[in-house]
């Protein structure tokens, strides 16, 4: 049951490099929040800030109250997982998770209970005894988890635990990881720049972008009303237009949509499955590649000016390349000057 | 039939009968050299000190020769000063080249980087260089006694001429090799490695017992293994710097030959001396087989 406080926590590297500028966030007791953001958006730099192993340029960590920003890992509450699974190879999976347990004296069946406990728990009992390098890389990053879990941290870091991993093992451990996260109730920090997995797993997203945060909220928030065009463009798929709004119409070569904000110029953001296709000619724009996805298809459209759009259709067949259609948007927002200004 | 198909047809790699005569030549000179060069003169000396005219002429079995160095006294100190010798150097290696490995291993910047090039730097120097060096620098009247003088100071206990002498000549002549295996072994264990150990819970002292120290251990056993070899079976530095009497096998074995003029003796010490290098050889070979199974 613990409580994870990131008060203006700034980290710049020699040259100088602003790798975290200024960061805060409040992590509740038992929550997962993931970190997302692209390469270089300071993420890694900031869990490792937390695990101990990067020492912040100045602000404040603390764990329910007590402030650990100076404190070497060894003396932290927290347990990382590390995306290269970070094993050690001279020893075997019951002497890798035991480790820890002997460092701290614990009795021998103590240790043996907690160690086979955690491994029942990520469902790897009875590998004790094996050799970690001959584990599949699914079974490593278990053995990993569990070498965090085994000495209960109150604060779980996750550094793109799943990176190394296939598409298929990623998904179903990210399932696995999620269960074991809420059945423990371990407050849990997750480094990712897959979006798939924030949306899957959070409780929160913190969208980094240059050390900065873009956007804390709900998955599903985060998703449908992304604050900065930077948001809308990182997560999922996201039609972004430059164009200018005059007398309450956004216009971009011959595409208008209404938008009832004041004249200037403003990007328009449509996700592809808003944005309805009609066959009309000339029409707006033009059918530039047909993708069937077998349970949906995906049209690239090219406005007059050739800016390329993707609408979201449920039958493509109907679309043809060099067909004109008419575009007709159902959900838009607009951003002016990095923030949202409308949303319809 | 199109290049495809034909490529298909046709081997990757011509067959092995054709590249036999080839691959034969090819390592023959070498196979050739070393075993009239290194194979024949030690079947020979091994021959030639067991199998040996007895009074009457007639050849037969005799250990007569190393019963005589097992028996000798003054023999039996010059290996004694040899394997303490070695031992000292493997252990002042170990001492000193370790934790300057662990220093370039885990620092970055300008300093490591003049660091390892003063560690490497004794490779370039040749062996009489650095001997004479040495006397001008720790010998009677040198430069530290010429120092102290100055400062109205006494003058210091030389090692040169005593067993002390070979040992820091030798000592300074095997860092870089020493420095650079062991580097080499340390750049294999992962930094995530460590930080996961420190993660939970182990501290500097731990991290380097339980993480570092086995994941290096070929490394530490390849590294003494080729540092022992050299040493035991040196010459100039145990020559110039050493005591005259005891001394290491290397300078003992010359100066039976030479000075004492008894090639029998000489090759004995030399054989026996062989056999220690051997062992030591067989050390190394297990740890790189070791390597290699991991």
């Amino acid at each position: 049951m613990s409580v994870l406080k990131i008060s203006e926590v700034s980290k710049i590297f020699a040259g100088p490099t602003v790798a975290v500028d200024k960061f805060s966030l409040d992590v509740a007791d038992g929550e997962l929040v993931c970190l997302l953001g692209p390469s270089g958006s300071g993420k890694s730099t900031l869990l490792r800030m937390i695990g101990g192993f990067e020492r912040p340029t100045s602000g404040l960590i603390t764990i329910d109250g007590e402030d650990i920003t100076h404190q070497p890992p060894e003396k932290r509450p927290t347990g990382m997982v590390f995306q290269s699974h970070a094993l050690w190879t001279h020893m075997n999976v019951f002497k890798n998770l035991a480790f820890g347990l002997k460092l701290r004296r614990l009795p021998a069946s103590e240790i043996k209970q907690r160690v086979e406990a955690v491994l029942e728990l990520v469902g790897l009992a009875g590998y004790g005894g094996r050799g970690v390098n001959q584990l599949s890389g699914g079974q490593q990053q278990r053995v990993a988890l569990a070498r965090s879990l085994v000495l209960e941290p109150k604060i779980l870091l996750l550094d793109e635990p799943f990176a190394s991993l296939d598409q298929h093992l990623r998904e179903r451990l990210r399932e696995e990881v999620r269960d074991i996260q809420q059945r423990l109730k371990i407050t849990t920090l997750f480094v990712t720049h897959g979006q798939d997995e924030a949306l899957a797993m959070a409780d929160r997203i913190v969208v980094m972008r240059d050390g900065r945060t873009e956007q804390v909220d709900r998955p599903d928030i985060i998703y449908r009303e992304p604050q900065t065009p930077f948001v809308a463009g990182f997560i999922g798929t996201m039609n972004l237009v430059e164009g200018e709004v005059s007398n309450g119409h956004f216009k971009r070569a011959g595409f208008a949509v209404d938008m009832p904000i004041a004249d200037g110029p403003a990007v328009l953001a449509v996700r592809p499955e808003a944005l309805d296709l009609t066959a009309a000619e000339p029409g707006t724009a033009r059918v530039h590649r047909v993708t069937d996805y077998g349970t949906h298809g995906l049209v690239d459209l090219d406005l007059r000016d050739g800016t390329r759009l993707k609408s979201m259709v449920a039958h493509p067949d109907l679309f043809k390349p060099g067909q004109g259609v008419d575009l007709r948007p159902q959900a838009v927002s607009a951003y002016r000057d990095n923030q949202r200004a409308y949303r319809s | 039939m199109t290049d495809a198909a034909e490529g298909a047809k046709r081997p990757l790699i011509e067959g092995a009968a054709s590249r036999r005569p080839t691959g034969l030549l090819l390592v023959a000179i070498p196979v050739f050299l070393v075993g009239w060069l290194v194979i024949w003169p030690i079947i020979n000396a091994i021959g030639r000190t067991l199998w040996r005219p007895d009074a009457s002429g007639t050849m037969g079995f005799d250990l007569s020769s190393y019963v005589f160095f097992f028996s000798d006294q003054y023999s039996i100190n010059n290996l004694t000063i040899t394997l303490w010798t070695t031992l000292m150097c493997a252990i002042l290696l170990l001492v000193i080249c370790l934790p300057i490995a662990l220093y370039l291993r885990f620092s970055h910047g300008r300093l490591p980087a003049y660091v390892q090039a003063l560690a490497i730097f004794p490779m370039f120097v040749p062996s009489i260089i650095l001997a004479y060096a040495f006397i001008r620098v720790l010998g009677p009247n040198g430069m530290v006694d010429i120092l102290l003088n100055s400062v109205g100071l006494p003058k210091i206990r030389t090692p040169y001429l005593t067993p002390w002498g070979p040992v820091i000549g030798l000592v300074w002549d095997n860092i870089p090799l020493t420095v650079l295996i062991l580097l080499s072994g340390l750049g294999n264990v992962a930094n995530h490695a460590i930080e996961a150990a420190r993660d939970v819970g182990a501290n500097r002292l731990q991290v380097f017992w339980h993480i570092i120290l086995p994941r290096i251990s070929n490394s530490l056993l390849v590294a003494i293994s080729f540092a022992v070899l050299g040493i035991f079976s040196s010459f100039t530095l145990p020559y110039l710097l050493g005591p005259a009497a005891p001394e290491m096998m290397g300078p003992f074995m010359n100066r039976t030959f030479r000075e004492v003029n008894d090639p029998l003796n000489a090759i004995t010490q030399a054989v026996i001396t062989f056999g220690f290098c051997i062992a030591f050889g067989l050390f190394y070979v297990r740890s790189v087989a070791r390597n290699q199974g991991q």
